[in-house]
């Protein structure tokens, strides 16, 4: 470890950044009140405890802007099975999370830009193409990325990833660990499971040699058990909306699941759900909803577009419509029961098998029907995104089964996660509008 | 030109059928033949057909899913696959990964259906796994056919599968001495996509009788990619007094395996496959990829490759920019183009293909 990097990290990061920055969480917090141009007219204040998720996540790519030869860093998928490397003292990097923030700042295109330019074709993932970018041109809006020591590419979401970590591998010359997960049509089989929890004892060994020391089980078993908590606490907070007005909103819970993804295993990220879920509590005992006029209740299937957040929100909100469950936040939360803190290796082996994404079409509309029917919805918008295939496919007759066989109206919505190309505000709007006269 | 008939798929099956077999139709990439053959089953592939009208697959497939997967449905859906008795679906990519996922979940097809997954990495690990997973297959068609061939009866496809392979290998290599158009070779190889082993070993070794003393006096291209379709892009070449020297495409070079080491019929069957031709749907690192192309140009004397991509092809477009570097740095000539398998070659496509070659044979 470098002193001057130390030095630095300790000061930049530890002392005069987190302090600042937790200064004015406390600021915020303290003088709370909705941004300037917030439609209270039509949509609930922001979540107070969203402060929170600002520091966590400033805090996070503050760190990363010094962390360089004072850990070790790792670059992983949002799917990997990211305890081991916790355990083992790693600064994390997400950069599909990366990714998500720089569309919802409205620069994932001009990053894109910089790898279609080198020849990335632009039917590739918007995610891939913003990384690459970034990676090209170390253009990011959190100011600096720290390279990686490590990647970890699990294909537990999309094979995607795979090809995407090999550019990355390329470009950084740095060991790639790839969990393979077989692909669950139904049922996993044994075998399955004994693949991927073989391929994670592999794993320990090059994560250690990066890291440059041990792991501890003990210490792992801590980051699984925090894990587990915060995933817990995120499906409460997402369960807490099967009230009448939902507390909060799809779009919010967009914002606020950067924790779960990118800070799952940390002490603070539990801290975090449990002030924010004692938030949600006390709107539904004051009868607040996410909604004013909360008078349709729908689902959100898929990425979320994060350069339209707020358009969506408050076209939706301005006719009384609320998203107030979604499949793909569901995801970081629908599988805490599986994680057993005594049997970390065996129970992660299995956990990351099961996301919903690498399960069957008939699996994501089973978990759309329950959906319907848990949180009484009135109907479905299942966003069509180019980018994501895996998520994608199945969409049409997930949409028809949910039409026809569930009476629900059904919206197939075509655009992209993070490509605002792929995007056409008054096309949107008039599909919305028919789908909303649909559920009239 | 050869004067040799090669059948028809809808001959073969109709042939097959009549001497009982099972059919089987799959779906593009890697799979065991030898284990299918084991069972008395045909596998005939179904790599799109191309120029197959998809309206139908569209009720089901959203426009930026690739043309192979799109057609692959459509011709299920027009009833064309209504003779077969099986469809098998192996893992290869996303795409391929949502359309087995739809067949069992909403098409729901009359017939047995068939996923196969395949691991990643080039390790013993998965080896193991792909063992598994082939067991796993063997008793679904056990269940199916009634009955359980045994170690030898395995052996004695692979090793039938593993003469085809040397004899493919050969094939390539006598390219050169080969007067056939690219068209032509390539009908021929990919005969094998729903031959049975005996017949296409008989037209191969035909068409190796044929091979003369004198190389082809043309400029020698390495096409890589997943097909060569439409076929017009061979003609383009040819015209251009070029030829396709060799490939490194899905359904072609990518799929000749080397022999197995294991005496465990499942294991040297995962082995095969595996340890195969780096291809970019196994993920194979840019390295391997760039070092497997490097031999094919070197090999072939070829002055150039052609990077021919389906449209939408997600695991195709990821290496291209890395690749055509580190071929550049190597005194290598690439282009890439792509291409929807449905639609004919556009004209801007043919342009730049016959200035590539144009520009290759003045550099060289
Ligand atoms: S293809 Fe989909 S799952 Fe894969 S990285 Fe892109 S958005 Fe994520
Ligand atoms: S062309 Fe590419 S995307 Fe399409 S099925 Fe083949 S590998 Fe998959």
């Amino acid at each position: 470890m470098d002193v001057k990097d130390k030095i630095k990290y300790i000061f930049s990061y530890k002392i005069a950044g987190k302090l600042l920055i937790e200064l004015n969480t406390k600021k915020a917090f303290k003088n709370f009140k909705p941004p300037k141009n917030w439609r209270t007219d039509i949509l609930a204040p922001p979540l107070r405890t969203g402060v929170y998720t600002k520091e966590i996540i400033a805090k996070h790519y503050l760190e990363g802007r010094y962390v360089s030869g004072v850990k070790p860093v790792a670059w992983v998928t949002s799917g990997a099975p990211i305890e081991i490397l916790k355990a083992l003292g790693f600064y994390i990097l997400y950069p599909e999370n990366h990714g998500a923030l720089c569309g919802a700042r409205k620069v994932a295109l001009e990053i894109s830009e910089e790898a279609e330019k080198k020849g990335y074709s632009i039917d590739i993932c918007s995610y891939a193409r913003t990384d690459i970018g970034a990676t090209l041109s170390k253009k990011t809006p959190v100011g600096k990325l720290p390279k990686p020591d490590l990647l970890l590419c699990c294909t537990n979401i999309c094979q995607t990833v795979l090809y995407w970590y090999r550019v990355l591998a390329e470009y950084y010359k740095v060991p790639l660990i790839v969990i393979d997960t077989p692909f669950v049509y139904d049922e996993a089989k044994k075998h399955d499971i004994e693949y991927v929890k073989k391929q994670l004892e592999a794993s320990i060994e090059v994560s250690e040699k990066v890291a440059g020391k041990s792991l501890s089980f003990s210490k792992l078993k801590e980051v699984v058990r925090l894990s587990k908590m915060a995933a817990e606490l995120w499906l409460e907070i997402m369960n807490a909306n099967k009230n009448k007005p939902a507390p909060i909103s799809v779009f919010d819970q967009f914002i606020h699941m950067a924790p779960i993804v990118e800070k799952r295993g940390d002490p603070e990220t539990v801290d975090f759900y449990s002030k924010m879920l004692d938030e949600i509590r006390e709107r539904i005992k004051n009868g607040i909803g996410a909604v004013k006029n909360e008078r349709k209740r729908v689902l959100w299937d898929n990425l979320p577009i994060w350069y339209k957040i707020r358009f969506l929100s408050e076209f939706l909100a301005e006719n009384g419509v609320s998203v107030v469950a979604s499949t793909y936040t569901n995801a970081w939360g629908e599988l805490a029961p599986m994680m057993d803190i005594e049997r970390p290796i065996e129970s992660m082996a299995k956990t990351y098998v099961y996301p919903i994404l690498n399960r069957g079409t008939g699996h994501k509309l089973k978990t759309m029907e329950t959906m319907v029917k848990e949180f009484d919805l009135d109907g479905a918008i299942l966003h069509s995104d180019r980018s994501c295939k895996p998520y994608s496919v199945g969409q049409m007759d997930q949409r028809l089964k949910l039409l026809n066989e569930l009476g629900v109206a059904a919206l197939l919505l075509e655009a992209d996660h993070n490509d605002p190309r792929a995007f056409a505000d008054e096309q949107i709007k008039s599909r919305l509008k028919a789908f909303m006269e649909m559920m009239d | 030109m050869l004067h040799v008939k090669i059948p028809t798929r809808k001959e073969v099956i109709e042939e097959e059928k009549s001497k009982g077999k099972r059919i089987a139709a799959v779906y593009p990439i890697h799979y065991s033949r030898e284990l299918f053959r084991a069972f008395n089953i045909q596998p005939v592939e179904v790599w799109g057909p191309p120029k197959t009208d998809t309206r139908k697959a569209n009720a089901h497939l959203q426009s930026y899913i690739c043309s192979v997967v799109q057609s692959g449905l459509s011709f299920y859906l027009e009833g064309y696959l209504d003779i077969v008795d099986l469809i098998v679906v192996p893992h290869s990519c996303d795409s391929l990964q949502g359309l087995g996922s739809i067949f069992k979940d909403f098409i729901k097809p009359k017939q047995e259906l068939v996923t196969i997954y395949l691991p990643r990495e080039k390790n013993k690990e998965n080896v193991e796994f792909l063992a598994n997973e082939l067991k796993r297959i063997y008793k679904q068609l056990s269940q199916l056919c009634g009955f359980e061939p045994d170690n030898e009866r395995l052996m004695e496809e692979i090793k039938t599968e593993e003469e085809i392979d040397t004899l493919v290998l050969k094939f390539y290599k006598s390219r050169g001495n080969l007067p056939l158009s690219s068209r032509e070779f390539y009908t021929i190889l990919r005969s094998r996509e729903y031959l049975p082993p005996d017949k296409f070993k008989s037209i191969l070794e035909y068409a190796l009788l044929h091979a003369s003393k004198g190389k082809l006096k043309k400029t020698g291209i390495v096409l890589s990619g997943l097909l060569p379709e439409p076929m017009d892009i061979l003609d383009v070449i040819d015209d251009m007094d070029a030829f396709v020297a060799i490939d490194d495409m899905a359904c072609c070079m990518r799929r000749v395996y080397e022999e197995g080491n294991s005496s465990d019929p499942f294991e040297r069957m995962a082995e095969r496959i595996v340890n195969g031709p780096p291809d970019p749907t196994k993920g194979n690192s840019f390295d391997e990829r760039f070092e497997f192309i490097k031999s094919l140009v070197d090999l072939t004397s070829a002055k150039g490759v052609i990077f021919y991509n389906v449209k939408f092809c997600e695991p195709e477009y990821f290496y291209h920019p890395i690749l055509k570097e580190k071929l550049g740095k190597a005194q290598i000539r690439s282009l890439i183009i792509e291409n929807d398998i449905n639609e004919p070659l556009p004209q801007q496509t043919i342009t730049r293909i016959k200035a590539f070659i144009e520009m290759i044979r003045e550099l060289s």
